[in-house]
C-alpha cells in the first residue's frame, strides 16, 4: 500500500476490496491470501488501510523537488524511513543524482512488489545507501506489467543480477541491461514465480516432466 | 611467440561445480580459460532455489521465522535476528534489554561460529588441512551452546518476533565466558599455522584484490569492503539490537586481497569474543518477551532493516498489509551481491586461483539462491 | 657413535610413539561408540514428536483445540475430535504428524496450552518408508514402532 497519500487519483490499492477495474485475470488467489486461521478476528473495519507517512521534509527531498520538479510524486517517511516515489523515466536519474551529488555511493538491493489490482502493477524499489551520510533512501516508481523500466546497471554495477532477479521473479524486463536472462530459475521455466497470481503450488509442469522425469516436484 | 607454428592454443570453456568440493554447495562456475588464466566467468545459481521470498507470502510472520534460517545456515542465529528486527521494526515493539543482549552473545557467537567454518573450509581449499579439524573442534563448543540454549544446534530458530522464546539455561553465563577463556588462544593457535605460513601467504597475498569503490560499485559489504580499508560495519553505523553499549573495533587492512580478508575475520572473532565477554557480564534481569501480542500483524507499511550478518549487510524489506501475513518479504542477502563480484576478482587470475577468491568471499548456497 | 645407537635401539620410533600413545589417554578420545554409547542430548533438544498421557490415568492431555495445527509452519499436524455429549469437551480421536516434513521449528510445542504435544529429546526417526514417517496418534503416545527389516 505503499502510495496511498496522494491525493490525485492514484492508484489507490486498496486491501481489502478491489477496486480498481480488475483486468481479465484468471480467478487466482490474486490478493488478500485467505487468511487462514485467525482466532478472534478483530471485526475488520472496511476502510482500507493505508500507510501511515508522514511527509520527508530534509534539505535533501527538497533538492531533488527542486531539481526533478514533477518527476518526483512524493518525499515520505514511515517508522524513520525516508523513500521517494518518482515517475518510471526519472528514477534512473535521480539515482544518478543522488550517486554523484549526494554521495549514495551504493545500491543495497532492487526489488520489486507486485500489487495485481493496481494498474500500475508493480511497485520498483531501489535501497540507497550513503556511506558519507549513514543514510538509506528508497526509490520508489510504480510501473504497468509490461513496462521495460531502464536498467540501472550504468550507475551501479551491482543492479546486475539483482535487476535479473527482479525478471526472474516478476517478469519485468529492464531496458538496457547487458544480460537479462533467469538466474535462479531455470533458463527455460515459464512464469514468473513472485508475481501473485502465481500460486505457491504451481510449477511448469512440462519443464518439470522433460528435465526431472517425474510428474510433480511436490 | 607466433602461435599459430605451434599447437594452437584456443579458449577453453571449464565447468567449475556444481558438484566441485570447493565451491561450497552447489555453485556452478563457467570459466573461459586460456591456459591457466581466466578470462571470464558466469555464474550459475539457483540449484538451492526453495523459494523462501514465496514462501513468506503464505505463511504467517510467526510461522515464516524457521525459514529463515535455511537461508545462511552457517549463520542462523544472524538470519533469525534480522527477520525478527525488521518485522519488531513493522510493529514498532520495543525488545526488552535482556532479550536483546542475549540476542547479541548468540549472534556474536554465531559470528565466531561462521568465521570458523569459513576458515577451516577456506583453509582445506588451499591446502591445508589441520585448520579444519581445530576449527571444527572450536565451533562444536559453540554449537553446544545453541543447543543447550533452544535446542537446536544449526537451524536454530532461537529468537521469536518481541522477544526470546527461551530463557537462558543454567550456567549459560558461565558456558559463554569458558568459551571466551577457551577461544581466544585457539586464534593465536589458528593464526600460528596460518598467518606467516609461506604457502598460505604465496597463495593469498596479491589474489582478488578488490578496492573499496569497487566494493561499493558492487555493493559488496562484510569482511571484503573492511578489507578493501572502508571502516564500515552496521553495528557501528546503524546500531541494532543494543550493539551501541559494546566497546569494539572495526578491524580494517588496506590491500583488499584475499589474505587481508583472511586477516579481518582473524580479528573479526577476537572483537565477537570481545562483545560476548561484555554482554554477559552486563547482562541485566528482566522480561524476554516484548508485548506484542498473539497474534502478529503490523499496520500497513514497509520497512527496510539490515544487520551485519558475518558475511555482509543482511536486510529484509518487508511489506505489510495489515494482515497477519507479509505482503512481501525481500532478502536482500549478502552472499548473493558479493558473489557477483567474483567475475571481477577471478578475471586475469589463475584456475587454482578460483578456489581461493571463492573461498574468501565467504558465500553460502543456501543463501545465493534462498 | 650416538646416533648410531639411536638408529639401533629405535629411539625416535619410541619418541613418536610415545606422542601417539599419550593421546590414546580416554580423556582426550571423543569418539562416541554409537548406538551403544549413548550421546549426550541437550535438555531442550528437539526431537521426536510425543503426545503426552497423564501418568495417573492414562487419559491424554491434548483437549483437541488444533492450536498445533495453526501455529504449525507446514501443516503437517491434522488434529480430529469429536464432540462429547456428557462433558460438553472435544475429545481427541487422532492425531497425525508428518514427520518427514517435520523441520523441528518447535513452534507447536510453543504454541501448546496444555504440554500435552511435546518435542522430546528422542532423536531416533528413521524409517523404511515413507508412510512410516506419518505418525499417528499411537505412535505419538507411545512412540515409534519400527518395522523390523526382513533381508
Amino acid at each position: 500500500m505503499p502510495d496511498e497519500q496522494k491525493p490525485e487519483g492514484s492508484p489507490a490499492p486498496s486491501e481489502g476490496g478491489g477496486s480498481e477495474a480488475q483486468q481479465a485475470k484468471p480467478p487466482a488467489p490474486a490478493t488478500p491470501k485467505p487468511v487462514p486461521p485467525k482466532p478472534a478476528a478483530p471485526p475488520a473495519p472496511k476502510p482500507p488501510a493505508v500507510m501511515m507517512a508522514t511527509p520527508w521534509t530534509a534539505p535533501l527531498a527538497e533538492d531533488l523537488k527542486a531539481r526533478f520538479g514533477d518527476a518526483i510524486k512524493d518525499t515520505s517517511t514511515y517508522v524513520g524511513q525516508n523513500f521517494v516515489v518518482t515517475t518510471p523515466e526519472a528514477a534512473i536519474p535521480v539515482m544518478e543524482y543522488l550517486k554523484v551529488e549526494a554521495d549514495f555511493d551504493y545500491l543495497v538491493d532492487v526489488t520489486a512488489v507486485d500489487w495485481p489490482k493496481r494498474p500500475e502493477r508493480f511497485d520498483l524499489v531501489y535501497i540507497l545507501y550513503s556511506f558519507a551520510r549513514n543514510e538509506r533512501v528508497r526509490i520508489k516508481t510504480y510501473i504497468k506489467d509490461g513496462d521495460k523500466p531502464k536498467t540501472a546497471v550504468g550507475v551501479h554495477l551491482t543492479a546486475n543480477w539483482l535487476e535479473r532477479e527482479v525478471f526472474d521473479m516478476f517478469g519485468i524486463e529492464f531496458d538496457g541491461h547487458p544480460d537479462l536472462r533467469r538466474i535462479l530459475m531455470p533458463d527455460e521455466w515459464e512464469g514468473h514465480p513472485l508475481r501473485k497470481d502465481y500460486s505457491i503450488l504451481k510449477q511448469d509442469q512440462r519443464w518439470v516432466r522433460e528435465n526431472l522425469a517425474i510428474e510433480s516436484g511436490q | 611467440m607466433p602461435d599459430s607454428t605451434f599447437l594452437d592454443s584456443t579458449e577453453l570453456v571449464l565447468n567449475m561445480g556444481p558438484q566441485h568440493p570447493s565451491t561450497h554447495g552447489v555453485l556452478r562456475v563457467i570459466l573461459k580459460l586460456d591456459g591457466e588464466k581466466v578470462l571470464g566467468t558466469d555464474c550459475v545459481l539457483g540449484y538451492l532455489h526453495r523459494g523462501v521470498e514465496k514462501i513468506a507470502e503464505n505463511r504467517t510472520y510467526a510461522q515464516f521465522n524457521p525459514y529463515v534460517d535455511r537461508m545462511d545456515y552457517v549463520a542462523a542465529i544472524s538470519n533469525g535476528l534480522g527477520y525478527c528486527l525488521a518485522v519488531e521494526k513493522l510493529l514498532n515493539a520495543e525488545v526488552p534489554a535482556r532479550a536483546q543482549a542475549v540476542r547479541v552473545i548468540l549472534t556474536e557467537l554465531n559470528r565466531v561460529a561462521s568465521h570458523l567454518l569459513w576458515l577451516g573450509t577456506h583453509a582445506l581449499d588451499i591446502g591445508a588441512i589441520t585448520p579444519l579439524f581445530y576449527c571444527m573442534r572450536e565451533r562444536e563448543a559453540a554449537l553446544t551452546i545453541f543447543e543447550k540454549y533452544c535446542g537446536a544446534r544449526l537451524t536454530t530458530h532461537a529468537f521469536r518476533i518481541g522477544g526470546l522464546q527461551y530463557e537462558t539455561y543454567e550456567g549459560f553465563e558461565q558456558e559463554c565466558k569458558d568459551f571466551c577463556d577457551m577461544f581466544l588462544p585457539k586464534v593465536d593457535e589458528y593464526e600460528e599455522l596460518l598467518t606467516a605460513n609461506r604457502i598460505w601467504m604465496a597463495r593469498l597475498q596479491g589474489v582478488g584484490v578488490l578496492s573499496a569503490e569497487e566494493c561499493k560499485e558492487y555493493g559488496v559489504t562484510g569482511p571484503v569492503l573492511r578489507a578493501a580499508g572502508e571502516k564500515w560495519d552496521l553495528r557501528k553505523a546503524q546500531p541494532y539490537s543494543g550493539y551501541e553499549k559494546y566497546d569494539f573495533d572495526i578491524p580494517t587492512c588496506q590491500n583488499g586481497d584475499t589474505y587481508d580478508r583472511y586477516m579481518i575475520r582473524m580479528q573479526e572473532m577476537r572483537q565477537a569474543v570481545r562483545i560476548i565477554r561484555q554482554a554477559v557480564d552486563a547482562l541485566p534481569a528482566g522480561p524476554i518477551m516484548g508485548k506484542v501480542g498473539k497474534v502478529i500483524k503490523p499496520p500497513v507499511g514497509e520497512a527496510y532493516v539490515s544487520i551485519e550478518a558475518p558475511k555482509g549487510e543482511l536486510g529484509y524489506y518487508i511489506v505489510s498489509d495489515g494482515s497477519t501475513q507479509p505482503y512481501r518479504v525481500r532478502v536482500r542477502p549478502p552472499s548473493f551481491v558479493n558473489l557477483q563480484a567474483l567475475d571481477r576478482m577471478i578475471r586475469g587470475g589463475l584456475v587454482a586461483d578460483v578456489v581461493a577468491i571463492i573461498g574468501t568471499l565467504d558465500i553460502v548456497l543456501g543463501e545465493v539462491d534462498r | 657413535m650416538g646416533s648410531l645407537l639411536r638408529k639401533i635401539f629405535l629411539v625416535d620410533l619410541f619418541q613418536g610413539l610415545g606422542v601417539t600413545f599419550r593421546n590414546q589417554n580416554p580423556k582426550y578420545i571423543c569418539t562416541e561408540q554409537y548406538p551403544a554409547e549413548r550421546p549426550r542430548i541437550a535438555e531442550r533438544y528437539r526431537g521426536a514428536p510425543r503426545l503426552n498421557r497423564n501418568p495417573e490415568n492414562g487419559e491424554t492431555l491434548c483437549i483437541a483445540c488444533n492450536l498445533c495445527a495453526l501455529a504449525c509452519p507446514e501443516t503437517l499436524i491434522v488434529v480430529t475430535s469429536e464432540r462429547n455429549e456428557q462433558t460438553k469437551r472435544k475429545d481427541l480421536t487422532n492425531f497425525t504428524y508428518d514427520t518427514s516434513r517435520c523441520m523441528f521449528c518447535g513452534l507447536c510445542e510453543d504454541a501448546c496450552p496444555v504440554d500435552a504435544l511435546e518435542l522430546t529429546q528422542d532423536f531416533e526417526m528413521a524409517s523404511y518408508t515413507r508412510e512410516g514417517q506419518v505418525w499417528d496418534r499411537q505412535a505419538l503416545e507411545e512412540g515409534p514402532r519400527p518395522k523390523q527389516y526382513k533381508c
